[in-house]
């Protein structure tokens, strides 16, 4: 490979000993990355530097949120309230039965000396940044450590799971999305409680794994999280399935599911934080 | 020789680079993430057409690892990506400098191509198959930056940029 002749400086590596240099510094950050996690600080580092960076940055889309908020049009407004209004009186009577029952479910739970269920709390968090990557799909979040946050936390957002926070750092977390790849949910078929575990295929779509070819299951069916892990409570919603097919090669049935959750438009979301007490058995 | 250096001076470089940088922390989502062009590969790859000396693989490798952070990919998945683009460019750096922006542009293709591949080839050798091939819509949308950069440039500069060649 002759390089052009005003390129070569005395006392100065060629560009391809300089580019198998640099190679082998990537190649060992890989390895250093994957293999063994310890470049965590670096991404500390990073987010720090990058965490004021990005809450200014948002700015400019803030504004031409409020803009165009600021010329929506009156009727839409007040069609829009009325919805809401409606809304509201059906889910405050939801709150009072929910009420209700909390409150019997609490004196059964005495009566046949259970374990009373841990309460939570939560946190709410913004979109800050959201990963753009072949082999997996994360979002920043703009709480981190400081808001008490730490990895493995479940995150959902009005209507669904979102995914799982895989790394925490002081001021800014990442959430791995329930559609990343190899990112596994237990959960539960609504219609029948048949327990099963629903990985991430990428691109806002899910699959539900080794189903066996009688199992009940059909194109419309709600999944919800099993809550056996002890990381995701039980009851969320997580996705709908929108294609149950049969192969001849595998034993399983191939179930494809989509999301509930906003995964591509969730501006807010909440993050579910347990009481100590869950982790105690 | 006087207008190069005031062309390529530090505070240019750095002032694109920062700018580069802020375009990537814009919430990109949807439609508009898939198709962001990667402005900061276009910008090293930019500088290091034009000033070989002043930038090339030390910071290439920095910003790559940037992007990794950013996109919460493995370390060295895109420093090693950039790197051999910015080899790519300084092999071809007098061919690339004779040609008017359509062309350069549509020789810098294969370039940004290779390196969204090299991105491709460590993640999928480090981590696992990939989700799809939508990430190679970047190149193209690189390549349409580069076009509309260097038409500004010859535009502002007149031939300038390239008699230096």
């Amino acid at each position: 490979m002759a390089m052009p002749a005003q390129l070569m400086f005395a006392r100065r590596l060629g560009p391809t000993a300089r580019l198998l240099i640099w190679l082998l510094v990537g190649v060992s950050c890989v390895v250093v990355d994957a293999r063994y996690r310890a470049l965590d600080g670096l991404r500390s580092g990073f987010s720090l530097l990058l965490q004021p960076v990005r809450e200014v940055m948002r700015a400019p889309a803030d504004i031409a949120a409020e803009l165009g908020g600021f010329f929506v049009r009156h009727r839409l407004l007040q069609k829009e309230r009325d919805a809401l209004l409606i809304e509201r009186a059906r889910l405050l009577n939801n709150v009072n039965t929910a009420k209700e029952v909390v409150r019997e479910n609490a004196e059964l739970r005495t009566l046949l000396q259970l374990q009373s269920r841990p309460g939570q709390q939560v946190v709410h968090a913004a979109l800050l940044y959201q990963g753009h990557d072949w082999f997996a799909q994360h979002i920043t979040l703009d709480q981190g450590g400081g808001a008490g946050l730490r990895r493995g936390l479940p995150v959902v957002d009005a209507t669904g799971l979102m995914g799982q926070l895989s790394r925490v750092y002081p001021g800014t977390s990442e959430v791995t999305l329930v559609s990343s790849p190899g990112q596994l949910t237990p959960v539960l078929v609504e219609r029948t409680g048949q327990r099963g575990l629903a990985a991430g295929s990428g691109h806002n779509q899910m699959e539900l794994r080794y189903m066996p070819a009688q199992a009940d299951i059909r194109r419309g069916d709600l999944l919800l999280t099993s809550g056996i892990d002890r990381v995701y409570p039980a009851g969320i919603p997580v996705a709908r399935v929108s294609r149950v097919s049969r192969s001849q090669a595998s034993p399983y049935l191939r179930v494809e599911c989509l999301p509930l959750a906003g995964l591509d438009r969730s501006r807010a979301v909440l993050v579910l934080i347990a009481d100590p007490q869950m982790a105690t058995p | 020789m006087n207008a190069a250096t005031q062309t390529g001076s530090w505070s240019r470089i750095l002032g694109t680079l920062t700018l580069a940088v802020l375009l990537e922390q814009l919430p990109w989502s949807g439609l508009a993430l898939a198709l962001r062009p990667d402005f900061v590969l276009v910008g090293v790859l930019f500088w290091t057409l034009h000033q070989p000396a002043r930038l090339s693989f030390g910071a290439a490798f920095f910003l790559g690892l940037l992007a990794d952070f950013q996109d919460g990919a493995v370390f060295g998945q895109h420093a090693i990506a950039y790197v051999t683009g910015v080899y790519l460019v300084l092999f071809l750096r007098l061919r690339l400098l004779q040609f008017d922006p359509l062309r350069q542009a549509a020789q810098l293709l294969p370039v940004l191509l290779t390196v969204q591949l090299v991105v491709l080839l460590v993640g999928w050798l480090a981590v696992n198959p990939p989700t799809g091939l939508a990430m190679l819509l970047s190149a193209l949308s690189s390549t349409v930056l580069w076009y509309l950069i260097a038409l500004f440039l010859r535009l502002w500069h007149g031939k300038g940029m390239q008699d230096r060649a």
